[in-house]
């Protein structure tokens, strides 16, 4: 079967802007670096999926996706060619639920070629002080990979739904305009690190892959401690864990493709070299893919 | 052990077709008419919504939430399957109202992830898919994908929907009869599930599935908290929204039609979205003039008893053709819809001995 690759990636990141952008405007942001980069039309994108949690003005109907659709220009009347836009939420392992689902869209030889992107931002007023993600976005273009063994390999996710409440965000309607309450228990990223393991081992296994096959692996950027802690938790070394850190706040849907941006901008990985990619949501849910440039 | 492992390479098998293995629905006991919901309202829109709609009634969840009936609509769905619920590969949640407690609406963790821990489903991988009113029309998509090139065997699509809140704001805050929130009086609450994996013949099933956002009238619709006090607001432009609907959507009907290969003759049923009667019977009459020719009376229709429960409004309906003896196996339907965004959505199913199995479940006692 023919793998899935990234085509082009785009990032939106709060410092370049004057301003508050809101969630849609880094999104169409990063879809807009995104195409320009791309080979693409825009006609040729059947499917976007937005894989945001926080939305502007905490809008739950119609999909983001929609907005992000309009803005983008991407086949947005009713004509011969189309495209299906919704969202997919899955916390910080979104992105890497609707790589999977466009994959399996292209596979399948539904579409030509599809978008997934994800932003977050807080609308709020007064937005509470727990919640302190930076406002940023990512888009991905996606199209199935002109070589065989180029391109995402296996995916793996793990949920513990017995830990579901470690990580929650809401909004509260009790008074005007909504408002995001977040909350995220101290022991969560040690239940990342518990799961992580078994992950990798799992996610390796499926595509025959050795540790030592691997040229470098990608994380979530959650903090600098729980990236100092991760190498051990997954059986790699330091050195091939990519830590950004310090340049890279945790951005929770955006954060592993942001890592991934960078992380290509600094080291442009030859063609053959190996990646895996690793995300960490609410769930609590792990998810690991290998990706092949 | 409740985890899950999904990935590419579950299963190997080349499939075509999916089909619906099973079909639970869940409907709250409380009846409220639109009668009483109009006589809720702080001011009272003019208009005989009841005659203009004809939607009579809704069902209203008392001390549930949405989470709650999309769980006894899986449950439901569950205990007809051949599957349990550790055979699950994936769950698909689509509900809009994420209303899972008074007055909070949940983003993290997804809803599936509460359904799944409901449910027991501790081998399957969840998310939610969010796309307004087509929302299960799209999980039922996303899931072929996934089913077809291997990545799950079966898995669950499941919505429950609490929109009475929305409706209860409208109540409070209209000013006027023209108010953009007039239309959050046709909601009602609703739960639906259904299990999907491989057709076994090949034949029954999904034939053709196509769903199209046209972006460019996103403004008709929309749902965000109030800016005038507590609880969600639906604001909808709901002629505009109709207009452009019915300009576009027969194309796509005969599309989907052309693309099964059936014409008017091969089929049976047409369930369309459970907007309100008025706006189906206005549907129907833009597909006859689309098609030049006057559409059979087989459009099945359940607003005027459940109101307009979003998400879950095409298997209410068809829990109710089933089980009043409409829908056969072999039968032939048309699924459309019609959601936010605008997005317009077909699908076209045949039926294998669903009706005769879930006849004999309801038969025996749900």
């Amino acid at each position: 079967m023919r793998t899935c690759r990234i085509e082009s990636l785009g990032v939106s990141l709060s410092h370049r802007h004057f301003g508050r952008w809101g969630s849609v405007r880094h999104a169409v942001e990063a879809g807009r670096q995104c195409l320009k980069a791309s080979h693409h039309r825009k006609a040729d994108i059947g499917l976007l999926i937005n894989a945001g949690v926080h939305r502007d003005l905490h809008i739950c109907e119609p999909a983001m996706a929609v907005f992000i659709q309009h803005r983008l220009g991407i086949n947005i009347e009713f004509q011969n060619r189309g495209t299906l836009a919704f969202d997919l939420q899955n916390g910080g392992c979104g992105m890497l639920d609707a790589v999977q689902v466009t994959a399996a869209m292209l596979q399948n030889g539904e579409i030509e070629a599809g978008m997934v992107v994800a932003s977050e931002a807080n609308s709020d007023r007064q937005p509470d002080p727990r919640f302190a993600y930076p406002a940023s976005g990512a888009a991905l273009l996606l199209d199935l990979s002109p070589w065989n063994d180029r391109g995402f390999g296996s995916f793996a996710f793990h949920t513990r739904d017995e830990y579901a409440d470690l990580y929650t965000s809401l909004v509260s309607l009790a008074g005007k305009h909504g408002k995001i309450v977040f909350q995220r228990q101290a022991e969560l990223e040690n239940k990342y690190l518990t799961m992580a393991g078994t992950v990798v081992e799992d996610v390796l296994n499926r595509d025959g892959l050795r540790r030592e096959e691997i040229d470098f692996v990608v994380p979530a950027q959650l903090s600098a401690g729980f990236l100092t802690q991760l190498p051990a938790a997954i059986g790699f070394p330091g050195d091939k864990v990519i830590n950004l850190s310090d340049r890279l706040p945790d951005t929770l849907s955006t954060s592993l493709f942001l890592a991934l941006h960078l992380t290509m901008d600094s080291q442009r990985p030859a063609a053959g070299r190996k990646a895996l990619l690793l995300a960490f949501g609410s769930g609590v849910t792990v998810a690991a893919a290998t990706y092949r440039f | 052990m409740n985890h899950s492992i999904t990935g590419v390479g579950a299963t190997t098998r080349a499939v075509d077709k999916i089909r619906i293995e099973s079909l639970g629905v869940y409907l709250p006991e409380k009846i409220l008419s639109m009668e009483a919901l109009l006589a809720s309202c702080r001011r009272r829109p003019r208009w005989d919504l009841e005659r203009i709609t004809g939607i009579h009634e809704r069902r209203v969840a008392v001390g549930e939430y949405a989470a709650d009936l999309g769980i006894k609509a899986a449950r439901q769905a569950l205990a007809m399957s051949r599957y349990r619920p550790a055979d699950l590969d994936v769950i698909v949640c689509s509900s809009i109202s994420k209303y899972n407690r008074k007055n909070e609406f949940h983003l993290e963790p997804a809803t599936a992830v509460r359904i799944r821990a409901a449910i027991g489903a501790g081998n399957a991988r969840v998310f939610d898919v969010v796309n307004a009113c087509a929302g299960m029309m799209t999980g039922i998509s996303v899931l072929q994908a996934m089913i077809r090139c291997g990545m799950a065997r079966c898995g669950m699509v499941v919505s429950g929907e609490l929109n009475m809140p929305l409706a209860e704001t409208a109540a409070r805050e209209m000013r006027h009869s023209f108010d953009g929130q007039l239309a959050a009086l046709t909601l009602g609450d609703g739960g639906a599930a259904l299990v999907l994996d491989p057709s076994p013949d090949g034949q029954s099933g999904f034939q053709h599935i196509d769903l199209v956002t046209g972006a460019k009238h996103d403004h008709y619709c929309y749902s965000r908290p109030s800016r005038r006090g507590p609880g969600g607001i639906l604001v909808t432009k709901a002629r505009g929204l109709q207009r452009k609907g019915n300009e576009h959507f027969p194309a796509y009907f005969k599309r989907a039609m052309d693309r099964s290969g059936w014409t008017l003759n091969d089929l049976q049923h047409i369930i369309p979205h459970q907007v309100s009667v008025r706006a189906i019977e206005n549907g129907v009459r833009a597909v006859s003039r689309y098609l030049g020719s006057v559409l059979p009376d087989i459009t099945r229709c359940s607003a005027d008893h459940y109101g307009n429960t979003s998400t879950t409004s095409h298997f209410l309906a068809m829990h109710d053709a089933i089980v009043e003896g409409r829908i056969d196996s072999g039968h032939n339907i048309m699924l459309v819809s019609g959601a936010s965004g605008i997005v317009i959505a077909h699908a076209t199913y045949s039926f294998d001995d669903l009706p005769q199995r879930y006849r004999a479940r309801f038969a025996g006692g749900r």
